[in-house]
């Protein structure tokens, strides 16, 4: 317990936590203060227009489908029969879209928090992934590089008790951090939209998904620290990590994926890392297979292949997984010179 | 006397891929009894660190026996850390902490009271400065707040790597006193050291490595008792035909331009009475005892090729012969004389 509250109180002191705290509380204030500054409350005669603009483009889009099903069954007046219309009709079926129209979205200059909760979110995790990654990276890194371990290991001679607790107290501190900082700021902007533009449709559904995103960015920010940190120990230095982050970014993502796609290998989305962290956060992701319909003549061919959010969780949870592993086997028998 | 640290055959090699295999330790002995300030010596990449690392769990050791305060190390040093203090090489600290808070957090880690931590403080100097942050320190106050971080624990033992490395001459007394009081109330110190006068002026005794092995052992006026070849410096006015006399009565003379330097004097009357009954009066007759700078360069080899740039740990230049055949063992536990092998 006092190794965990020292590491703790080492994490907390340390000037580069610090700053990305600072920087999270930057970037959070702007972008609360853009959009307080950018949105308004609805009049009544905004809010009826828009709403009359909404029930016209589903109506729209009702008169869209029954004219496709009218072409099909052979029933289109000649007058409309140039429009283009799907082969399947099911496409632009109102009932099968993802959302309807709303009101919402035809207010300009309206902050809506049931409709912008979810980029924001977004970009929340992605803050938060990086700040995972640095602080785990740069935690463990600059304790190797400056003799801080060593001093620690001649009061504790337990590598493994050290390093497990190092992991366990940084993994502790950035999740409390991030649930602290994903409420502060899911409040701030519900408040936004209390007083300062619209609260949306906020039904069970709505919290369900959102909850449901952010437990699923939690648990990346975990793996982002985690995999900073495994990386910086393996390395013995921060820019192990941010060395080895930008080689894979640079040599993999772009320089592999280039490869791929001149050789026209089979679905390469799914080897790259970025992929499987977009498919784990929306819970699944379609990529288009541009080698997946070479053979099929010019007829109708879906090239899409779908990557689930439990097969990008395995894929994270394997590769996170087995470096931490390797990280801890390489410390336990170091030579620490 | 108890042994409070035991190192028998210690063997450790580096493997590099750009500079291939390389022995660091080879079959290295150490015995450090209850009580002792005992120092240890050995040129620049001898293997001293590397021997205080591998005792320390720090490096793995490739083979060899260690114990620390009894227990076997490095796989029971957990039972005994909380009773040995040590520094290990030009410790680094985390620049942006203040020397109280950096031994602050050592402490909690540690499970010692916050107390402590003024002491040690003011045991090192550095009361005053210690609301600073380190990176304003210089070598010299960092190596004080190694020093701290050592004696939070109220350590029965105290391993130092060069403590006085960086310190001023009188950061280097201050030290000298320091480890005095410590022996004095019961601590076993270890210390290795490059400044040699300062080992022969604090540590009662001595083991020397060159080359990854030891070299000699012992209390250090036995070390250098055994490097004593009772020579005397003699000043007198007609010193060739001194010289002369003395030569014809066996005794090795080697003639300076001011001086004469007679060998194998069991006493020095002998000198003067043999000048005098030719009416040759002496002016000085000194006797010329072996410091234990001459006895590590002797054993070492660093001082015997001076034409050759020195390289580290060159004990032996290329081509050369070994500088000492073996080792010098006058017992590193008590007085008990080769009984630490």
């Amino acid at each position: 317990m006092n190794l965990v509250r020292a590491e703790l109180e080492r994490l907390t002191a340390r000037r580069f936590v610090q700053l990305m705290v600072v920087l999270l509380a930057l970037a959070f204030g702007v972008t609360a203060a853009t959009t307080l500054a950018g949105s308004h409350q609805p009049s009544p005669v905004e809010l009826a227009e828009a709403r009359a603009q909404a029930a016209d483009a589903r109506r729209q889009m009702d008169e869209i489908y029954q004219q496709c099903v009218d072409r099909v069954n052979g029933n289109l007046p000649p007058e409309v029969e140039e429009q283009y219309y799907p082969a399947d009709c099911s496409e632009v079926d109102p009932v099968r879209q993802e959302r309807l129209p709303v009101a919402t979205d035809y207010l300009t200059g309206v902050f809506t928090f049931g409709s912008q909760a979810r980029p924001l979110l977004f970009f929340l995790i992605a803050f938060l992934v990086l700040f995972g990654f640095l602080v785990g990276a740069s935690y463990i890194g600059a304790d190797l590089n400056s003799g801080g371990v060593v001093n620690l290991l001649l009061w504790r001679p337990r590598r493994m008790t050290v390093l497990g607790t190092k992991l366990g107290t940084l993994l502790g501190a950035t999740l409390v951090l991030s649930l602290l900082a994903s409420v502060a700021y899911l409040a701030t902007f519900w408040v936004i939209g209390q007083t300062a533009g619209l609260a949306g449709q906020l039904d069970a559904d709505f919290w369900r998904e959102l909850g449901a995103l952010h437990a699923r960015g939690m648990v990346l920010v975990l793996l982002a620290t985690a995999l900073g940190f495994a990386l910086a120990t393996l390395g013995r230095h921060t820019s192990a990590a941010l060395g080895t982050a930008a080689a894979y970014a640079v040599v993999w993502e772009l320089g592999a994926r280039l490869v791929l796609e001149i050789v026209d290998a089979p679905r390469p989305d799914r080897f790259m890392l970025s992929s499987h962290v977009g498919a784990w956060l929306a819970g699944e992701a379609r990529f288009w297979d541009a080698s997946g319909c070479a053979s099929s003549g010019g007829g109708f061919c879906d090239a899409s292949y779908t990557l689930t959010g439990g097969t990008a969780l395995t894929v994270l949870l394997v590769l996170t997984g087995v470096l931490a592993v390797a990280a801890f086997a390489a410390f336990r028998r170091r030579d620490l010179i | 006397m108890s042994a409070v640290i035991e190192i028998e055959g210690l063997r450790k090699t580096f493997h590099s891929v750009r500079h291939g295999r390389r022995i660091a330790v080879d079959g290295f002995d150490l015995v450090v009894g209850a009580g002792q300030v005992h120092g240890f010596l050995g040129p620049n990449g001898s293997g001293k660190t590397t021997t205080l690392r591998a005792l320390l769990g720090l490096v793995r050791a490739d083979g060899g026996r260690m114990s620390v305060l009894g227990a076997p190390s490095p796989t029971h040093l957990p039972q005994v850390a909380g009773r040995v203090g040590a520094i290990v090489e030009s410790p680094q600290f985390f620049g942006n902490f203040t020397a109280e808070r950096t031994l602050r957090l050592l402490a909690r880690a540690g499970g010692v009271p916050a107390v402590r931590v003024d002491e040690v403080l003011e045991q090192v100097g550095l009361r005053d400065r210690g609301h600073e942050r380190v990176k304003g320190y210089s070598l010299g106050m960092k190596q004080r707040l190694a020093v701290a971080s050592a004696l939070l624990k109220q350590p029965e033992l105290l391993i130092l790597d060069e403590p006085a490395n960086g310190l001023d001459p009188a950061g280097i007394r201050e030290m000298r006193d320091l480890m005095r009081s410590l022996s004095a109330a019961g601590v076993t110190v270890l210390v290795s050291s490059h400044i040699l006068a300062e080992i022969q002026l604090i540590c009662d005794h001595v083991t020397i490595i060159s080359r990854g092995r030891r070299v000699a052992a012992g209390r250090v006026d036995e070390v250098l008792a055994g490097f004593d070849q009772h020579e005397f410096r003699v000043r007198v006015d007609e010193p060739e035909r001194a010289a002369e006399l003395l030569r014809d009565a066996g005794l090795p003379v080697d003639a300076h331009p001011d001086h004469l330097v007679v060998g194998e004097v069991a006493d020095a009357t002998v000198v003067s009475r043999l000048l005098g009954e030719q009416g040759l009066w002496v002016r000085e007759l000194t006797p010329l005892r072996p410091d234990l700078e001459s006895v590590f360069l002797e054993l070492t080899g660093e001082g015997v090729h001076p034409s050759l740039p020195r390289q580290v740990d060159g004990s032996r230049p290329p081509g050369g012969a070994p500088p000492h055949g073996g080792e010098i063992d006058l017992g590193t536990v008590g007085s008990d004389r080769g009984g630490n092998a």
